[in-house]
């Protein structure tokens, strides 16, 4: 069996120590640029196709939250978020209602039961070239 | 002095050596991390790191969604921090945001809980005004009685308040400091009697962090808010032992009661059946228990219910309002504990203030029922009218009624 000096194996352990954190240092540089930052709010919402919402559909989209109008007019959008403190709206036979603190509007989004007190936001809505629809939150 | 090439080759293999180990370690603490979850409620709408530890807890209740409300805009701390002591921090009230202290910053604003009188949204001025978080009456008594002062009229509380617009004549109270007294009596009230109102530093231990503030009474559970308030959340407070007035201490009752009427409350005192079956917010109303925004005396001076609040009097029936306008409080309430269907056109009962009873409603034989609002149980009961009872009209306090009515025990 081959002897290895000690001066040989000093080499050979340093080397391989080297080598090792230079793979370590390496591995926790990548996690932490890996690390996504803080999101921040989406404002901006690819609702598909102008096809997809036929004249006189009222659509529900959950992700925004908010209801996509296509009226005769043309295409409108209600936030569905309530207007007292946030919380998502929830259709019924009149409106909706918010099923935190009983605020209730109707339809078009007008209040008519407190404790919101300001009707519910139109939300910007761009239909670009290629008949896409673009909702803004901001 | 030159080092030998042999020396110099230990040494580059121990410091080596070393990166490795401290390198290894760096990566093994970062592994350690949890996988952060995020959260960006739509009230706040800037990021948080709560959930990476605390997704597990209940949602405290259906009026505060965490998705909408978050955890930080009500409990304070570090919302991207992932370290444990770091995250909490700044945490307001430790682990009760509610207590009365930084209530205004956990709870307040003015589409939250200090909201206008008119909006009927003005709970954290009822609740610091209150009896319950000021104490008045008993510091006045201890005062008068060892001689502190004249009357009995409250000049102290937990702590320091004033309210101009207070109907009372009372505007402010200042806060009582035990050490400025010169009887010791009134020395040793303020260090054993004082721990336990909603306004005062609640006792060291986990266990009592949330027995002042709102949570003294909202939160019945792990991580809950709610108005479903059972008899044993209030006697958490108001059943916990006696006052040995000898000693001028506390004395915590050490049994573990189980029936109501038997063992639980003291061998001396009477009830009628509603009393030890129903819950106390069946029939205790907010203004009472909750103060209604003006500064009182004392307990005597905020509680009004009585017997014949729901019962009526030998020649009048109990006070009744139909519901008409949607926007009543009586329907935010019903709303808040969904125990009862109330709905326009109902007729329930409502006190002598007129605030609703909403948990009652008139039935169509003019007999009336009540739904606990803790329990979801049903009761019917009847008006005095036209029974045969002898009740005298200015006798209306519950130990009049005790005489006939008082269950065997």
């Amino acid at each position: 069996m081959t002897q290895i000096s000690r001066r040989d194996f000093l080499k050979l352990a340093r080397e391989g120590f080297l080598y090792l954190s230079a793979a370590l240092a390496t591995g926790s540089l990548l996690r932490f640029l890996s690390y996504a930052p803080a999101s921040e709010q989406k404002t901006e919402f690819d609702l598909g196709s102008v096809d997809n919402y036929p004249v006189g559909s009222r659509t529900s989209i959950p992700e925004i939250p908010a209801l996509l109008i296509h009226a005769e007019s043309g295409f409108t959008a209600l936030s569905l978020t309530c207007t007292h403190l946030g919380c998502t709206l929830e259709p019924n036979n009149n409106g909706f209602a918010c099923p935190c603190h009983n605020s209730a509007f109707d339809a078009e989004g007008n209040v008519t039961q407190g404790p919101a007190v300001k009707p519910l936001r139109s939300l910007r809505i761009q239909i670009t070239d290629e008949n896409t629809i673009i909702a803004y939150t901001d | 002095m030159q080092t030998k090439p042999t020396t110099f080759h230990f040494l580059l293999f121990i410091v080596s050596g070393l990166l490795l180990a401290t390198l290894s370690l760096v990566w093994w603490n970062s592994s350690r991390q949890p996988q952060p979850i995020e959260l960006i409620p739509t009230l706040t709408g800037e990021t948080e790191y709560c959930l990476t530890c605390h997704a597990d807890l209940p949602e405290i209740s259906a009026s505060h969604p965490v998705e909408t409300f978050g955890c930080v805009s009500c409990h304070g701390g570090e919302r991207l921090a992932l370290n444990a002591d770091l995250a909490h921090s700044t945490m307001r009230g430790g682990g009760n945001p509610s207590a009365l202290s930084v209530v205004e910053t956990s709870c307040g604003g003015s589409n939250c809980h200090s909201g206008s009188e008119a909006d009927d949204r003005h709970h954290i001025q009822r609740v610091t005004t209150s009896v319950q978080s000021t104490y008045a009456g008993a510091i006045s008594n201890i005062l008068f009685t060892f001689g502190a002062q004249p009357d009995l009229t409250a000049r102290f509380g937990i702590a320091a308040i004033t309210d101009e617009n207070s109907k009372t004549g009372i505007t402010a109270l200042q806060a009582f400091d035990p050490l400025n007294a010169n009887h010791p009596s009134v020395q040793k009230f303020g260090e054993e009697c004082l721990t336990c109102h909603l306004h005062a530093e609640p006792r060291e231990g986990e266990a009592f962090a949330r027995e002042t503030g709102c949570a003294a009474c909202h939160t019945t559970g792990e991580h809950n808010l709610t108005t479903a308030i059972p008899y044993t959340q209030c006697n958490a407070c108001h059943n916990r032992g006696n006052y040995d007035l000898r000693t001028m201490t506390f004395v915590e009752r050490t049994d573990h009661p189980t029936q109501r009427i038997d063992d639980y409350y003291q061998p001396i005192a009477q009830f009628t059946q509603c009393e030890y079956t129903l819950d106390c917010v069946d029939c205790h109303t907010r203004s009472e228990v909750m103060g209604d925004g003006d500064i009182h005396n004392d307990q005597a001076s905020i509680e009004y219910v009585q017997c014949k609040t729901c019962h009526g009097a030998l020649e009048e029936l109990p006070l009744t309002k139909t519901l008409t306008d949607p926007n009543d409080i009586a329907f935010t309430l019903a709303f808040l504990n969904p125990v009862v269907d109330l709905k326009l056109g109902d007729t329930i009962l409502i006190t002598e203030k007129g605030e609703p009873l909403w948990n009652t409603k008139v039935l169509p034989d003019g007999t009336y029922e009540m739904i606990g609002k803790a329990t979801k149980q049903y009761f019917t009961f009847k008006p005095v009218m036209g029974t045969a009872c002898e009740q005298k009209p200015d006798e209306q306090e519950s130990h009049y009624c005790h005489e006939c009515h008082a269950v065997e025990k």
